[in-house]
C-alpha cells in the first residue's frame, strides 16, 4: 500500500515537471506602473509583436515604489516614477543611464513639454505623461459664465461644498499661483501671504481631500474640486454635470517617466517598450484611454476632436506659459511643512 | 495527623508547580506573539524619534531630539487637545449611553439577552471601513437626512451635516459604543442587585444607593469600558479623515501626515512615542487601582478571620 503510494506521488511529480519543461520559454519583462495609468490592449500588442510576456505590478504612491525598491525588491525591469523620483531615484543609484541609439521615437516627444521634466535631456527617464492639477466642478452649480481661477474657493456661496488637496505642495501652490508667484519659492514672505490666502479658503472647505473628491463630484457633495486632470476625466462619464478646468494663473505640470532599473534583468525588451510606447499612434491610444496627455507630436494628429479640442488636455499656449513643474525642494521642503501645519491648525 | 498535613502540603506544592510552568507554558505564545509584534515595533518606533531624518523620507545617521521639539509648537496643541476632548466626549456619550442598555441586558431573560448580544455583536460582521462610508451616505449633503433637517431651518441649503467635529464625535461613539456596552454588560451582570434592595430598606434613596452601591459594584466594568474606548479614541485615524473636515485632524491624522507627506519618520516617531505614552498611562493607573483592590479585598477577606 505505501508502495504504491510513494510511486503513485512520484509518477506525479515526474510527469508535472514533463508537462512544464514542454512550455517555450517566453522573455518576461516586469513593469511597475501605476494603477489604471496604461491602456491594457497596448500591452497585449506589444507582447504580441515581441513573443513575451509582460508582468504588471502596482503601485499607489512614489513613496510605496521607493520604499519597496530601497527594500531590496529586485526583479522590476521598468518603472514609472514621477519627477522629483526620477531625481532621488538617480541620486541613489538606482537607474540606468539610456542609449538613446536604441530608442529611435524619442525624436516623437513635443519639445513644448520636455522642460516640464526635470531630467530635461532623457539622461535616465522618458517623459511618459503629463498631468495638471485643476478644478473639477459641476456646471449646473459654477453657472455659465465661469471663469476659471483660484480664486473661486474664496466665493462663501458655496461653503462646505469644495475641496482642495490635501497635498501640501499642491494646495500652497494653488495660492502662490493666485498671487502670481511661482510654486516652487522659497521666499518666506510670499509663502506668508499664500498662507494667508489659503487660511481664507480654508473656511470655505468641506475637507482637504487627495483622493475622494471625485466621488464627491459624482454624488454632488461637492461642488468644485482641486483635483488631477486624469482623476476628474475618468469620473466623468458617470455624471455628465461634470467639467474641468484649468485656472487662468496657471498651475502645477507634472510629468510621469519611464525608467529602466539598473538591476533590470532584460533591458533590450525594455528598451523595446519605451520606444514602442513613444510610437505616434501607440501615444495616441493610450491617450485616449487614460485622459493623460503624452507629450508626443506624432500623435495628436490621430487624436479624437474631443481630445483635441480639450484645453485642459491639450493646453494653449498663454495658459502653458503660466504652468510649472513642482521640483523637489530637498531640506527646503521643511518651509513648506511648516506653512501647511499652520495652516491645518488656523482658526 | 501531622503527616497527613506534610502530604496535603507536598500536594498543595506539587500541583502549584504544575500550575506555574503550564501556566508559563500556555501563555507563551501569546507573550511571543506580543514580543515580535508589538514590544519590539514600539521600541523601534521610540528609537527612530530619537533619529535624525534623511531628505529622502529614510532615517538619516546621529541622533537629536529635534523629532520633539518640532512638534512642540502652538498648533501642536490645537491638534492634541481636540484629540484630548473628542476621545473624552467620545467616553463619556459612550458610558452615559451603555449604562442603561448594560442594565437593561443583565435584567433581561436569557433568551433576550442571547438576542440583544447577537445585535450587537452583529454590526462588526461588516467591515469597519464600509460601516464609516455608510454614514458617509447617510450623512451625505444631497442626502435624506440632510433634506429632512434643511425643511426645518437646521441647515443651510448647500449646507452640510459632514466634515465638522460634530460628524468625527457622532461616528466615534457609533464606533465604539458596542466596546462600551459589553463590559458594562458583563459586570451588572455580575452584580448582586439584592444589595441595592439592602440599600433602599436601609433607607437610602434611589440616586443614593446608585451612587454609593451600584456605581462602586461594577467599578472595574467602568474602568474597563472607559479603557476600551478612550485608547483606541485617542489613535483615532480613519474616523476623522472620512468624515472629518479641514478643520477635523487628529493625532493620528498628523502622524499619518508626517510619515507620508512631509516624509519625516523621526518627527512622526516622535508624535507616536507620545501618544504610546498618552495609551500607556491610563493603563498604568489601572493596574495601580487594581492592585489596591487587590490588597483592599484581600484585607476585607482577612478581617473576619482575625474577628473569628
Amino acid at each position: 500500500m505505501q508502495k504504491t503510494k510513494t510511486l503513485l506521488i512520484t509518477s506525479i511529480l515526474i510527469l508535472t515537471s514533463l508537462f512544464s519543461g514542454c512550455a517555450p520559454e517566453k522573455k518576461e519583462l516586469y513593469i511597475y506602473n501605476w494603477s489604471d495609468y496604461i491602456n491594457e490592449s497596448l500591452v497585449k500588442r506589444f507582447e504580441d509583436e515581441n513573443n513575451c510576456k509582460i508582468i504588471l505590478d502596482y503601485f499607489d504612491s512614489n513613496e510605496t515604489m521607493y520604499a519597496k525598491l530601497k527594500a531590496g525588491a529586485a526583479g522590476y525591469d521598468i518603472v514609472f516614477p514621477s519627477g522629483y523620483m526620477v531625481n532621488v531615484m538617480e541620486k541613489e543609484g538606482l537607474l540606468l543611464k539610456l542609449d538613446h541609439t536604441k530608442i529611435p521615437n524619442l525624436k516623437n516627444l513635443d519639445e513644448k513639454y520636455t522642460p516640464f521634466s526635470l531630467d530635461e535631456n532623457q539622461e535616465v527617464s522618458v517623459p511618459y505623461m503629463i498631468s495638471n492639477t485643476g478644478i473639477g466642478y459641476l456646471k449646473s452649480k459654477a453657472g455659465d459664465n465661469f471663469e476659471p481661477s483660484w480664486n473661486i474657493f474664496a466665493n462663501s456661496k458655496h461653503r462646505g461644498r469644495m475641496t482642495m488637496l490635501n497635498d501640501m505642495r499642491e494646495a500652497i501652490g494653488a495660492a502662490l499661483k493666485y498671487l502670481g508667484y511661482s510654486i516652487n519659492t522659497t521666499n518666506i514672505m510670499e509663502l506668508e501671504s499664500a498662507k494667508k490666502v489659503l487660511i481664507g479658503w480654508k473656511h470655505n472647505l468641506a475637507k482637504f481631500e487627495a483622493d475622494q473628491y471625485k466621488n464627491g463630484l459624482v454624488s454632488q457633495e461637492f461642488y468644485f474640486s482641486q483635483g488631477y486632470s486624469g482623476d476628474i476625466y475618468q469620473v466623468m462619464s458617470e455624471n455628465k454635470d461634470i467639467g474641468y478646468a484649468i485656472p487662468k494663473e496657471g498651475t502645477t505640470l507634472a510629468s510621469d517617466n519611464m525608467v529602466i532599473l539598473k538591476t533590470a534583468k532584460n533591458t533590450e525588451l525594455a528598451y523595446k517598450f519605451i520606444n514602442f510606447m513613444l510610437d505616434g499612434k501607440v501615444a495616441a491610444e493610450n491617450i485616449e484611454y487614460i485622459y493623460y496627455l503624452a507629450p508626443n507630436k506624432e500623435a495628436y494628429q490621430y487624436l479624437s476632436d474631443e481630445i483635441k479640442g480639450n484645453p485642459a488636455i491639450l493646453m494653449p499656449d498663454e495658459i502653458l506659459k503660466k504652468c510649472e513643474a513642482m521640483s523637489d525642494l530637498g531640506e527646503k521642503n521643511e518651509l513648506y511643512s511648516k506653512i501647511w501645519d499652520e495652516v491645518k491648525a488656523a482658526k | 495527623m501531622n503527616n497527613l498535613m506534610m502530604i496535603m502540603n507536598l500536594k498543595k506544592s506539587g500541583i502549584m508547580k504544575f500550575k506555574i510552568s503550564n501556566e508559563i507554558k500556555l501563555s507563551l505564545p501569546s507573550l511571543l506573539w506580543l514580543l515580535v509584534f508589538f514590544m519590539i515595533p514600539t521600541v523601534i518606533v521610540v528609537l527612530i524619534s530619537f533619529k535624525n531624518p534623511d531628505p529622502f523620507g529614510g532615517i538619516g545617521v546621529g541622533w537629536s531630539i529635534n523629532g520633539f521639539s518640532d512638534i512642540m509648537n502652538s498648533y501642536f496643541a490645537v491638534i492634541l487637545w481636540r484629540t484630548v476632548k473628542l476621545s473624552l466626549l467620545t467616553t463619556i456619550i459612550c458610558l452615559l449611553l451603555a449604562m442603561p442598555v448594560a442594565i437593561y441586558m443583565a435584567k433581561a431573560d436569557a433568551k433576550i439577552q442571547n438576542l440583544l448580544l447577537l445585535l450587537i455583536v452583529i454590526p462588526f460582521w461588516t467591515n469597519f471601513l464600509i460601516r464609516i462610508y455608510a454614514w458617509k451616505t447617510v450623512l451625505h449633503p444631497e442626502g435624506f437626512l440632510k433634506k429632512i433637517f434643511f425643511t426645518f431651518g437646521l441647515v443651510p441649503e448647500n449646507g452640510s451635516l459632514l466634515y465638522n467635529e460634530g460628524a468625527v464625535l457622532l461616528v466615534l461613539v457609533y464606533a465604539y459604543l458596542p466596546f462600551a456596552i459589553l463590559p458594562l454588560y458583563t459586570a451588572i451582570e455580575k452584580f448582586d442587585f439584592r444589595l441595592i434592595e439592602a440599600a433602599r430598606d436601609l433607607g437610602s434613596g434611589a440616586v443614593r444607593s446608585f451612587v454609593k452601591i451600584f456605581l462602586p459594584g461594577i467599578s472595574q466594568g467602568i474602568i474597563s469600558a472607559v479603557m476600551v474606548v478612550f485608547i483606541p479614541a485617542l489613535g483615532s485615524y480613519v474616523i476623522p479623515d472620512m468624515v472629518g473636515g479641514p478643520d477635523g485632524e487628529m493625532l493620528g491624522n498628523k502622524i499619518a501626515q508626517m510619515v507620508f507627506i512631509d516624509r519625516n519618520l523621526p518627527k512622526g516617531s516622535a508624535l507616536s512615542t507620545l501618544l504610546i505614552l498618552a495609551v500607556i498611562l491610563p493603563g498604568l493607573i489601572r493596574i495601580f487601582i487594581k492592585k489596591s483592590n487587590l490588597t483592599e479585598a484581600i484585607a476585607r477577606h482577612k478581617r473576619p478571620k482575625v474577628m473569628q
